[in-house]
């Protein structure tokens, strides 16, 4: 059984411990960055940010304002497509950890033609592996491979204030997710959790996935 | 791109699920290549607080060689249990930027740069600086004849960055020079 | 705080007023979200729709300024509805205490004012006095002149309509949150208030959070589990800063100033030590000679004797009124009346209220020392854009100071925990903490007198004073020592001994402390408690998430303040579930909180004692005549506010804010047409107060890269603003670019009949940082709070409109 992430946004407050939190233990320099009318940024995942929380707003059709955070990270999926498909090219260029469930890129992927990784890439139903142009590595959450190898939790994980975010045996994760989702089904009728059968990373949404982000679920 | 990519996962995910059904298993070895030894191995760990704000949530150092190698947050802590926000969790970085002067810096009157001082020279030229001040400035009596051994032309501004031990100190100095105006972030 | 953070989840409801907790407190949020999840609900009220607000149940925006109308409708909805706890309010408050026959309000000022010196004499509102010197009671509520009646009078005109008109919230939403927070003036439950910088920065900021104290005390919140008024204290040690006073208007342990009325330690004494105005109350002012005369000892060891007054002599005093705040200094400074100074971890020129003035005014110093981590726009103000350093005399020192881990002693969180914190590598480079600046400075002071001479040279001379800075040792200092053999209680102590408790501390020069509140924190049986990592506790304990065994709090390791209002009359709990201390007939229960103030419940009349132990008279104060401007809150406008009247009163804003009168103290006239808009200014989760830290941390820089201005859809419209545009916000004192953030975060507001916009702008960007952004405060009033100068930096007018080219920004 692999290890899950539950990210229970209804808790999140975006105080972005866990983006940076997973920035310092990494070692990832900071890129330049702009305002643009959203607190969200950087504005998309890069080499540089493996977790990035987005933030989302609108009114409902009652006027009430919904500002909606998601902490975006890879989903560590069970059926991983991206290594499906860097298979293809390179084995090993992209492995999926049988203990944690971990979908890891390896130095391999290095050797990934421009177009392959770019297949990748466009594989990833969820938008997430980001190609490093100075090592031509891919690049994206690696779980903390090294912390959860030795019994710790992933960093995000540790940092969040809120108990948004959850780490443990799937069959834990999932039944705490289905747990929470009933207790939220009360206030948000429509609330779900994201592709919970095929990912690691379970997402609990209040709203339609549109009021998060475009590849918040599948 | 939405709709480019479900069509391409759609033209390619029967095939892919066959791919990975034929190579059952796993290759242990790269994933183990890959479980980079925990870089906190080895470390001193240390008990500080975060710097900011009053919540005081208690952080970890982890120090090897003198050098601080990463931070997170105590999990003992009851208050913060191990979390920590964006400010605590960039505790790391915060401490080993470039952008920290190293040594005093002085800019003389009418100067248009910074020069680097040593800890002789600066708080050698600060100490007759206040002696001079607090000598000529010194006021022993008000308009009414009552003693009031007040510095008035010398303030003190800050800091709730201080530690309780340096605010003492801080405080008794002030009293000790006859210095009034003492302010800090109470009001900002 | 009052309470601590994990008491926070033991609430039933939470009114988050004044702060953005999530944003600001972030990892409050996990004690507040547990709340939410027992059931809590948690509410909003503020202008602007946050990361807070998104996680509450109820978001209720509210014109910035206005929280007094708000807070004083839910107390006449309060009375009106008598939801109050009546056996809390009759016995532990002085809703029975009649007012002397002086106290009057008329047209929206009390009795007492002096327009010319724009203060009160506070002597007008004081109670009535027996003949033996004790209050007069009427526990009937009968007196038309006792305190209850009088509150409910004053708080009559605070009706729905005029709250709504003023706030610009609907009455409806009014209505249920008066409920949903009233609702907490059942015995067994309990309402909390969490308020920051929301609340202090503005010209009537103590007088707002006296009105959420009343509505507390009519709740019987005060002192109970989940209740109690909680500052969110802003930076990481300002609460400790604050307990040892670097203040101008007092002194360690928030013992009175030094003023010139006092000429000898004992008119001192006799002047700030209160007499008992009720037979049981504890009246712990009365020990103050104690912690005062162990205060000078600290300061002087062995040169205070008893003859000369302890040292008493050579201290400096402020005249009667003497107020040389921050903002003082800044005025006379500006005037060429300062010579120099210390700017120690602080960046005035980005945190302070009117920042041209700020920026202006360094440069009439002679020298100016700065400690600092980074370069800042103060230490660097003469390089600042538009000024020729060629011109500007200021000789600046810059020391570069060690951060947090690179030092080790103690800080007090807001919940008064007293936290160690250890070295884990040195300083950067040459960099050293404060304690190793200051210490070795006044030395060299100190030499520089004993071989010079000079004026007045013993204060400096007699100085209790180290050679070198060691934190530890100044910890055993603050709490203090023996310096002279004595026997306590049929207990020897050495000299040298540290003293165990603040009932040890004596006035004859036996004992020193730095700090009495601090008294206990690190005894000889104990060491130094603010290392104690010790979880366990009692189930009691446990249930309420006290945690007595890890760090130490002060005062006696109490961790709910006033937690004798938290049993009825006979020492019961109001709360049976959530019990804080319990009487069981004859004694206070062991394995609970630390009792305060000792005795026997109130019941008992001969050894029975009142609960508010720091007030002469040991009640809750609904009537408060200790403030400078008015025992009762009062709603008044903003200094700048877009409106010209109001339905409360005739008198439009404070008639006794401070200001100062120099040609860049600028004010818009109320409802100046060229400045139609509200700006209330903030922090956030990103950037630390003025952002000399943060901008300095490349990530937390990535996060939030340059300033924005947060605006409502239908504003942006107006003006013709799109999302992400430049723009230039203008007051009547500059003008500053940001970046359009529009958002339906932001709403405008009915007030009065009529549309008022409102805006927000952060205040971390500084032009240090390139391309990121100037002075927020550059628009901001400096206009203060009579009993604290604290600067309204809530509310002032502005303009905005689009750039047609960035400068500051890129």
């Amino acid at each position: 059984m692999p290890k899950s992430f539950l990210i229970d946004t209804t808790r999140c407050t975006a105080c972005r411990g866990c983006q940076m939190a997973c920035k310092d233990w990494h070692n990832l320099p900071a890129i330049e960055t702009k305002q643009t009318g959203t607190h969200q940024n950087p504005p998309d995942l890069n080499p540089c940010n493996y977790k990035l929380v987005r933030f989302h707003e609108h009114k409902t059709a009652d006027g009430r304002v919904m500002w909606n955070f998601f902490p975006d990270q890879c989903r560590h999926c069970i059926h991983p497509v991206c290594k499906d498909v860097a298979d293809m090219a390179v084995p090993g260029a992209i492995i999926q950890d049988e203990a944690t469930g971990a979908i890891l890129c390896t130095e391999k992927s290095a050797q990934l033609s421009p177009e392959d990784a770019q297949a990748v890439i466009e594989a990833c139903p969820y938008n997430i592996p980001r190609l490093d142009p100075v090592t031509k590595m891919l690049t994206k959450c690696d779980m903390c491979f090294d912390r959860v190898s030795n019994g710790l939790l992933p960093m995000c994980v540790k940092s969040c204030p809120t108990g948004t975010m959850l780490f443990g045996e799937r069959s834990e994760i999932l039944a705490e997710a289905k747990k929470r989702l009933a207790k939220i089904k009360k206030t948000f009728p429509k609330a779900f959790l994201a592709d919970q059968r095929d990912v690691n990373v379970i997402f609990l949404l209040a709203e339609e996935k549109e009021h998060y982000y475009e590849y918040a679920a599948f | 791109m939405n709709s480019t990519r479900r069509a391409f996962l759609k033209g390619v995910s029967a095939g892919v699920l066959c791919i990975s059904l034929s190579q059952l298993g796993f290759d242990l070895t790269e994933a183990k290549a890959y479980a980079k030894e925990l870089k906190i191995k080895n470390c001193r760990a240390v008990t500080s607080v975060c710097p900011f704000c009053a919540v005081c949530c208690q952080v970890i150092a982890y120090e090897r060689n003198g050098e601080l190698i990463a931070t997170e947050g105590d999990p003992d802590f009851p208050i913060n249990e191990g979390s920590l926000c964006a400010k605590g969790a960039s505790l790391w970085s915060m401490y080993t930027n470039k952008h920290r002067p190293t040594k005093p810096m002085y800019r003389a009157p009418y100067s248009d740069k910074w020069v680097e001082k040593d800890w002789d020279w600066t708080p050698d030229r600060i100490a007759h600086l206040v002696k001079e001040a607090r000598d000529k400035d010194l006021i022993l009596k008000n308009e009414k004849g009552q003693t009031v051994n007040r510095l008035e032309s010398v303030f003190w501004m800050g800091t709730s960055h201080a530690s309780n031990e340096e605010c003492a100190a801080i405080h008794q100095a002030m009293k000790g020079l006859g210095v009034v105006s003492i302010d800090h972030q109470a009001r900002v | 705080m009052t309470n601590h953070w994990i008491d926070i989840k033991n609430a039933n409801c939470i009114l988050i007023m004044g702060s953005n907790c999530a944003e600001h407190h972030p990892v409050s949020m996990k004690w507040v979200l547990r709340a939410k999840d027992n059931g809590a609900k948690l509410i909003h009220v503020d202008p602007k729709f946050s990361r807070t607000s998104a996680r509450c149940d109820v978001h209720v925006p509210i014109r910035s300024g206005s929280d007094i109308a708000f807070l004083g409708g839910m107390i006449n909805y309060i009375l009106e509805k008598k939801l109050y706890q009546e056996e809390y309010v009759k016995n532990y408050t002085n809703a029975s205490v009649v007012v002397g026959p002086d106290y009057d309000f008329v047209d929206g000022v009390f009795s007492g004012l002096n327009r010319e010196t724009r203060t009160y004499d506070k002597k007008a509102w004081a109670f009535s006095k027996g003949n033996d010197g004790m209050l007069v009671v009427d526990d009937e509520w009968k007196n038309p002149r006792c305190v209850i009646n009088l509150l409910r009078k004053h708080y009559s005109r605070y009706t729905l309509k005029n709250v709504s008109d003023v706030t610009g919230i609907p009455e409806k939403t009014i209505i249920e949150v008066y409920d949903d927070f009233c609702a907490t003036g059942k015995p067994d439950k309990a309402g909390t208030i969490m308020y920051a910088l929301g609340w202090t920065q503005h010209t009537n900021g103590v007088q707002i959070i006296r009105t959420s104290s009343i509505i507390q005390l009519l709740l019987g919140n005060i002192g109970v589990a989940g209740g109690g008024i909680n500052a969110l204290r802003g930076e990481p040690n300002v609460q400790g800063s604050t307990d040892h006073a670097l203040l101008y208007d007092s002194l360690p342990g928030y013992l009175p100033m030094l003023r010139a009325q006092f000429q000898t330690l004992d008119a001192y004494l006799k002047g700030c030590t209160p007499n008992k105005e009720l037979p049981n109350s504890v009246n712990w002012k009365s020990n103050n000679p104690k912690y005062m005369v162990s205060l000078l000892k600290g300061w002087f060891g062995d040169a205070a004797t008893p003859e000369n007054d302890f040292g008493y002599s050579w201290l400096p005093k402020l005249e009667p009124t003497g107020n040389t705040s921050y903002y003082s200094v800044i005025d006379r400074a500006y005037k060429d009346k300062m010579r120099g100074g210390f700017v120690f971890g602080v960046n005035p020129c980005q945190s302070f209220p009117n920042t041209h003035k700020v920026r202006a005014c360094l440069d009439h110093l002679d020298w100016m020392v700065c400690g600092e981590v980074h370069n800042s726009e103060t230490s660097d103000n003469w390089h600042r854009p538009g000024a020729d350093p060629s011109k500007i005399k200021t000789e600046v020192f810059l020391l570069p100071s060690a951060h947090r881990i690179e030092k080790e002693g103690t800080i007090s969180n807001s919940g008064r925990w007293l936290q160690w914190f250890d070295k884990a590598v040195e300083p950067a480079g040459e960099a050293r903490d404060f304690g190793n600046m200051i210490v070795p400075l006044i030395n060299k002071i100190r030499d520089l007198y004993r071989k010079e001479n000079g004026v007045l040279p013993e204060p400096i001379l007699n100085l209790y004073w180290p050679k070198e800075f060691k934190a530890e040792e100044w910890t055993k200092r603050i709490n203090g020592q023996y310096w002279k053999d004595v026997t306590v209680g049929g207990t020897m102590h050495k000299r040298g001994e540290q003293v165990d408790k603040f009932a040890d501390l004596a006035q004859d020069g036996s004992t020193s402390s730095l700090n009495w509140l601090y008294c206990g924190s690190y005894t000889e049986a104990g060491g130094n408690k603010s290392k104690n990592r010790d979880k366990s506790q009692t189930p009691a304990q446990a249930k309420l998430g006290l945690y007595p065994k890890w760090s130490w709090c002060w005062p006696v390791n109490r961790r709910v303040l006033y937690n004798r209002a938290s049993v009825d009359t006979h020492g019961k709990p109001w709360n049976p579930n959530l019990p804080v201390i319990e009487w069981d007939g004859s004694k206070w229960k062991d394995g609970m909180d630390v009792i305060d103030g000792g005795g026997a419940p109130v019941a008992d009349r001969e050894k029975g004692r009142l609960p508010f132990i720091m007030c002469a008279d040991g009640l809750g104060h609904l009537y408060g005549p200790g403030r400078a401007d008015g025992p009762f809150p009062e709603h008044y406008e903003p200094v700048e506010t877009p409106l010209k009247a109001h339905p409360f009163s005739k008198q439009l804003s404070s008639p006794v804010y401070l200001s100062y009168d120099s040609d860049l103290d600028k004010l818009a006239a109320p409802g100046d047409p060229k400045y139609p808009i509200v700006l209330t200014t903030y922090s956030m989760t990103e950037h630390w107060c003025g952002g000399g830290e943060t901008r300095n941390t490349p990530n937390l820089l990535e996060a939030e890269p340059q300033l924005y201005v947060e605006m409502s859809e239908e504003l942006a419209a107006i003006k013709g603003i799109k999302n992400g545009d430049g723009v230039i916000v203008e007051s009547i004192r500059g003008k500053v670019e940001a970046i359009a953030m529009v958002t339906v975060r932001l709403k405008p507001f009915t007030i009065m009949g009529r549309t008022v916009h409102l805006i927000g702008m952060p205040f971390a960007f500084g032009w240090l940082t390139p391309k990121c952004g100037d002075s927020t405060n550059r628009l901001t009033t400096g206009v203060y709070d009579p009993n604290t100068t604290i600067q309204e930096d809530k509310a002032c007018m502005v303009d905005i409109y689009k750039a047609e080219k960035l400068t500051e920004i890129a």
